[in-house]
Formats: C-alpha cells, sequence, structure tokens
C-alpha cells in the first residue's frame, strides 16, 4: 500500500509528471500571453478552479477505495436546490444548508449501501442513483431547472466574493477542505482503512475491515464534499441550475482526479494528485479563455490531455486481473 | 260602411300582427343565425382535436407557454399532449417521431437547432399534420413560425450597447457570452450583434465565449475576462440565468458599477428581479405569456383555415421590449398564483 506517496515502482509519479507539465504552461502563458501572470489573474484561476477541486476532492475519496460515483453533481445539484428552497421560504440559512448536507450525505449513504451490500456496481449504481435523484426532486420540489436564491442572503452570498484585496472567498474554502481529506486519508485509521479497502478489497475484507460501513462512508464523504462545492457553487451564482447535473462537469472532475494520479485501479493518488490535476485543468482553461480559443478547440485540448492522462496512468499503474478498473 | 271599415281595421290589426310576429320571430333568428354559426363551425374545428407539443426542454420559459396553451385549448375542448425531451436531442427527435404516427392534428415544435427536426417536420405536414415551430425556424419551414427573430434581437441589443459603450461613452470594450456554441438561437444573435459592431469603429469585442447556458461557467469566463480587461465596458449575454452568474461575478470584482450587462431574454420574472436589484443594466424582454397565446393563436387558426399543412408559411414574430427600470415590469411575465 504505497497511496500516500502516491507511487509504486518508477521514480516519477504522475503527480510530478503533472506538476511539471503545469509548471511548463505557466511559464509558456506567462510568455507569450499579456496579463496571465497577474495577481488579478491568479486569483481569478484560483476562483474558477475551486469548485472543480472541491469536487475532485470529494470523488478522490470514492475512487482510492476502487469507487466511481457518478452521481455527485446531481446529488449536490438537489441538495443545495433544497436549502435553497428552504432559505427563500424564510428558514435560517444554517439550518437550511444543514438540511441540505443531511440530503446530500443520505444520497451517499444510500449509494453505498447498494454498492457495498446489494452488491450492484458502482458505475451503474450512481448513474441510475443520480437519475432518480434528479427526478425526485424536480417532480416533488423544484418546478424548473433553475432555482434562484431570493434577496436579502448577502451575508451568504458574501462566500462567493473575495476577501484581502482580491482572495477569492472560494479558493480558501478549497484549501480548508483539502486539508481536512489530507488528514482524514494520511492520519486517521478510516482513511487508512480506505486505501488498503482500494488496494485489494478482497485482502481487506479477509483481514476483518468492515468493507460495507466503509463504502457507504466513502460514498457519504463523496456526496458531502460535492455539496460544499454546491454550495460555494450557489454562493457565486445566487442560483442553482440542476441542468448542472446533465453537463459534463462529473467527467471533469473525474478527469482531474485521474490527471493528477488518483489511479481508477484504487488506492493510490491522494490530496496532492488531486491540487495538480486541478491545477492543470485551471491553468489550461485560464490560458484558453484569455486567448479566446473557441470551443471546440478548447474541448480538442482538454480530450489530448485526458488522453495523456490514462496513458499516464496506463503506464504506471498496469491492469491485471487483480487490479480490474472501475470503467474497464 | 261601418262595417266595411271595421273589417279594414281587422285585417290592418292582423297584418301588422302578423308582420310583428314575423319580425319578432325572424329578426332574432337573422341576428343570432350567423353567430351561432360562427360558433358551431369554431366548435366543430376544434372541439376533440388533439395537438402535440415538443419542447427542447420543460424550462421557465417553455412551462409558461404550456400553461397558456394547455388554458386556452381546455376552453375550446382541444387536447394538448406535451413530452419534455429535456435538452436530449435524440429523445425529442424520437417524441416528434411518435407524435407523427399517433397522428395529432397538429403538431407544435421548439427546434433546439436548424436541421434536428427538419425531415421530421416535413414528414409530419405530409401526413396530413400542421406544424407551428416556436422560437427558432427550422430548414423546414412549416405552416406557422411563432417567435423571436434572434438575429433582430442581436442588432437591437446591439446598438443599445453602442448607445452605452461606443463613441467615447465608454472604454468600446465588450465581451459576449454566448449560449451553446452549436445553438442557432445565440449563433444568431451573435452574428446580429456583430454585423452592427462591425459598423463601429469604437467597438472592440475583446471575448466572445459560449457558456453552455450555465451560469457557473458564465461567471468563470467573467471573472478571467474582467481581470484581462479592466476596462471592459459591458457584457452582452443571450438569457437571463447564464447572465446571472456573470453578474454575480462582475460584483464580487467590484466592478458594478463599470460594466453594464446586457442581455435579451425571455421575460421571466428573475430577470426583472435581477435588473430591478442592478445587477442587469439593460434587458430587451419578450414575454412567454404573450408568445404562448400567439402559439395557440396559430393553431386556433390552422385549424380553421381549411388548408392543406405545408400550403403556405406564416410567421408571426415576437415584439421585444426593453426593460430599464422598475416601471418596465410589465415586460416580463408573472406566473398566476396556483398556476402549475
Amino acid at each position: 500500500m504505497t497511496g500516500i506517496s502516491g507511487a509504486r515502482g518508477p521514480k516519477l509519479t504522475q503527480t510530478t509528471a503533472v506538476l511539471a507539465m503545469c509548471a511548463v504552461l505557466i511559464v509558456v502563458f506567462s510568455i507569450f500571453l499579456k496579463g496571465f501572470l497577474t495577481l488579478g489573474n491568479l486569483f481569478a484561476l484560483a476562483r474558477n478552479i475551486s469548485i472543480l477541486g472541491i469536487l475532485a476532492l470529494g470523488m478522490a475519496v470514492v475512487v482510492i477505495g476502487r469507487g466511481l460515483d457518478l452521481s455527485q453533481v446531481a446529488s449536490f445539484a438537489a441538495s443545495t436546490a433544497i436549502a435553497i428552497i428552504l432559505m427563500n421560504s424564510g428558514y435560517a440559512t444554517p439550518v437550511a444548508l444543514l438540511i441540505g448536507f443531511v440530503m446530500a450525505i443520505a444520497i451517499g449513504i444510500l449509494n453505498g449501501f447498494l454498492i457495498s451490500v446489494i452488491e450492484m456496481p458502482p458505475l451503474l449504481t450512481t448513474l441510475a442513483s443520480s437519475l432518480a435523484v434528479l427526478g425526485i426532486v424536480r417532480t416533488t420540489a423544484v418546478q424548473h431547472y433553475v432555482v434562484y436564491l431570493s434577496k436579502g442572503h448577502d451575508e451568504f452570498l458574501r462566500l462567493g466574493g473575495n476577501i484581502w484585496g482580491g482572495v477569492p472567498i472560494s479558493i480558501l474554502i478549497f484549501a480548508a477542505t483539502a486539508l481536512v481529506v489530507h488528514l482524514f486519508l494520511s492520519r486517521t485509521v478510516i482513511g487508512r482503512f480506505v486505501y488498503a479497502h482500494g488496494d485489494n478489497p478482497d485482502a481487506a475484507r479477509q483481514t476483518g475491515l468492515p468493507t460495507r460501513p466503509l463504502t457507504m462512508i466513502e460514498y457519504a464523504l463523496c456526496a458531502a464534499i460535492g455539496y460544499v462545492g454546491g454550495v460555494v457553487m450557489v454562493a457565486q451564482t445566487a442560483l442553482m441550475h440542476l441542468q448542472v447535473a446533465e453537463s459534463t462537469i462529473i467527467f471533469d472532475v473525474i478527469m482531474v482526479v485521474v490527471l493528477g494520479g488518483v489511479s481508477l485501479v484504487g488506492g493510490r493518488g491522494n490530496v496532492m494528485s488531486v491540487i495538480a490535476g486541478t491545477l492543470l485543468i485551471g491553468v489550461l482553461l485560464n490560458g484558453m479563455t484569455i486567448m479566446d480559443m473557441d470551443v471546440q478547440t478548447q474541448n480538442i485540448v482538454k480530450g489530448i490531455v485526458l488522453l495523456i492522462a490514462i496513458l499516464l496512468d496506463s503506464r504506471l499503474h498496469p491492469r491485471d486481473e487483480e487490479t480490474s478498473k472501475q470503467g474497464d | 260602411m261601418t262595417k266595411a271599415v271595421h273589417r279594414k281595421a281587422l285585417a290592418g290589426f292582423g297584418l301588422a300582427a302578423i308582420v310583428a310576429t314575423a319580425v319578432l320571430v325572424t329578426v332574432p333568428s337573422q341576428a343570432a343565425g350567423p353567430r351561432d354559426q360562427l360558433r358551431e363551425k369554431f366548435d366543430k374545428a376544434l372541439k376533440g382535436k388533439t395537438v402535440a407539443w415538443s419542447p427542447v426542454w420543460m424550462g421557465v420559459l417553455e412551462s409558461e407557454w404550456t400553461r397558456v396553451m394547455k388554458d386556452r385549448f381546455d376552453d375550446y375542448g382541444i387536447k394538448l399532449v406535451t413530452r419534455d425531451a429535456n435538452m436530449k436531442s435524440d429523445i425529442q427527435l424520437q417524441t416528434v417521431s411518435d407524435y407523427i404516427n399517433e397522428k395529432p392534428d397538429v403538431l407544435v415544435v421548439q427546434n433546439p437547432n436548424v436541421t434536428l427536426l427538419a425531415k421530421e417536420l416535413k414528414r409530419a405536414m405530409d401526413a396530413g399534420i400542421y406544424v407551428v415551430q416556436v422560437n427558432m425556424a427550422s430548414n423546414t419551414l412549416s405552416d406557422a413560425y411563432v417567435g423571436v427573430d434572434a438575429k433582430d434581437l442581436g442588432t437591437k441589443i446591439a446598438r443599445e450597447v453602442i448607445n452605452q459603450c461606443g463613441g467615447g461613452k465608454g472604454s468600446g470594450e465588450i465581451a459576449i457570452l454566448e449560449g451553446e456554441a452549436t445553438a442557432a438561437y445565440s449563433l444568431d444573435m451573435k452574428n446580429g450583434a456583430m454585423e452592427v459592431f462591425k459598423t463601429d469603429p469604437s467597438i472592440k469585442v475583446v471575448s466572445s465565449q459560449p457558456t453552455s447556458w450555465d451560469a457557473n461557467k458564465a461567471g468563470d469566463i467573467t471573472t478571467t475576462v474582467l481581470q484581462q480587461h479592466p476596462k471592459l465596458c459591458g457584457i452582452l449575454s443571450v438569457w437571463g440565468p447564464q447572465t446571472a452568474g456573470a453578474a454575480q461575478a462582475i460584483k464580487a470584482a467590484n466592478m458594478g458599477d463599470k460594466v453594464k450587462v446586457f442581455v435579451a431574454s425571455d421575460g421571466q420574472p428573475a430577470d426583472c428581479d435581477l435588473l430591478e436589484q442592478g445587477a442587469f443594466s439593460a434587458n430587451l424582454s419578450y414575454r412567454a405569456d404573450v408568445q404562448g397565446q400567439t402559439i395557440a393563436d396559430a393553431v386556433i387558426a390552422l385549424l380553421q383555415s381549411g388548408d392543406k399543412p405545408g400550403s403556405k408559411n406564416v410567421a408571426y414574430y415576437t415584439t421585444p421590449a426593453w426593460v430599464k427600470s422598475k416601471d418596465d415590469r410589465m415586460y416580463c411575465f408573472s406566473i398566476p398564483k396556483g398556476a402549475k
């Protein structure tokens, strides 16, 4: 189990490779793109990557445990939409946010239950649960796809703003979440169990690890951290557009996770991997926006980067029967 | 003599009575006849008819169209069938194909782009079904088109941008937030705007990026663009909800006083709220409830026309109006209480 170092065998880890790529890009953009290397732009970059980064932290917990959660975005979209509706109808902001939080965790536990106890495959289970969650919320509580936060929640909206001369609060939330997830994965017993679970689920079960509750904890954490990202998203836009659940954002999240070196094999990678992946995507997106690149070219670049990440993942963590990957 | 006079008088009275009776009987029936016949003809043309409606998705705009259509159709005994494609092209294509097989009397479609439904719409008209297209015309012309002229919308909004940002009144630096890169609605609007911008050398479009109709992405793009172009005068955007994200990003950057937000949108209540809060500077708005009435009118006209489906192409273009202050609230629709 070499998850904390993120390396097995070769000295060059995927995380360091991605960080190196990122450094090269930053240098190239700084030379060729006017206005890239300014404090203001770096803050803008930080603001733009923080939600993706937070979501990727949650996903990393599940992927390290050799799972995959395609319902993360649907889960945060549905629970934040409910929280907004409660806030609009007069509930105190912390109470409304807490109810949304509990709902997100419940969705995560349900996913974990279906996967570990009923033994359904994670890919299909979470794909189906995302549709179910969205459908139920849409038919019962949310009349339209766009739920606006009504006037008078300035305190809450400040979460989406800046402090200290331009530092986006969202990046501080990302940093805090990263620290908590890092401490959880590296310093707690359950965190170590998650690595063991992902590294070899059968061995983990046979040595007496409670793999079923563990799976539920992994998925609950993924949903809970995703909810934090959702709350930041609401604070930044003052609305929740439920269609986000059907956008490609979930693939961006998985791309960030895999890119940084949290292998789909399970048991590998750490918070640093997520930060590296997020940073690379953030720098790329920022550069492409400054260049005013059209969306097709942006997609080509993103696709090539993802292919390189999967290639690296395959080279560094080859497949065999024991390490069959999610999505294989 | 007296007898004769008496008889004459009696005959006179009799005649008068007959005339009076005839008048009493015939005059009202002559007046009511055509009116009754009109209603009879109307009912005969409309009652028991089926309208199949295929929206791109059931957003705020589409829900309002549906609400108004259903309200009117219920009153006339027309059945409305609705299937939400939820932004999925394959599902919408399948829905329209199924509708054609079910043979409704009228097919109402909202095209996601100019080509997806083009062949099916022709097939529908060949099968004897009237076709009404809403808010974006496809490459196949049909019996009626109801909606905005997106290019004209772009032209109008660009003129307003020039008024406030061009010719020395502002820096002239403009960013455009498109919707979907492939959606003709936002492309047409952008093309209309660009044609106007090209005529004014003081205007410089520094960025034009698609947001995928996503508020969060619009916010991200705006944050980056504001950093690169601190002198940015205005943002031209094609839909309210995505623009809300951009407006929040401007607020977070404390640039609300400098950067004006121009939007063309469908008159949803939140658009007017955001304008009144100062998040939007000007909103070129069309009212979905009025459009819903027009769709219903187009359907009613077709059902009574007796024309062969596909034989004529009538357009009902929506006239948008500027919402610039609280006084223009009537150009955003409001959803009646208790409406489903």
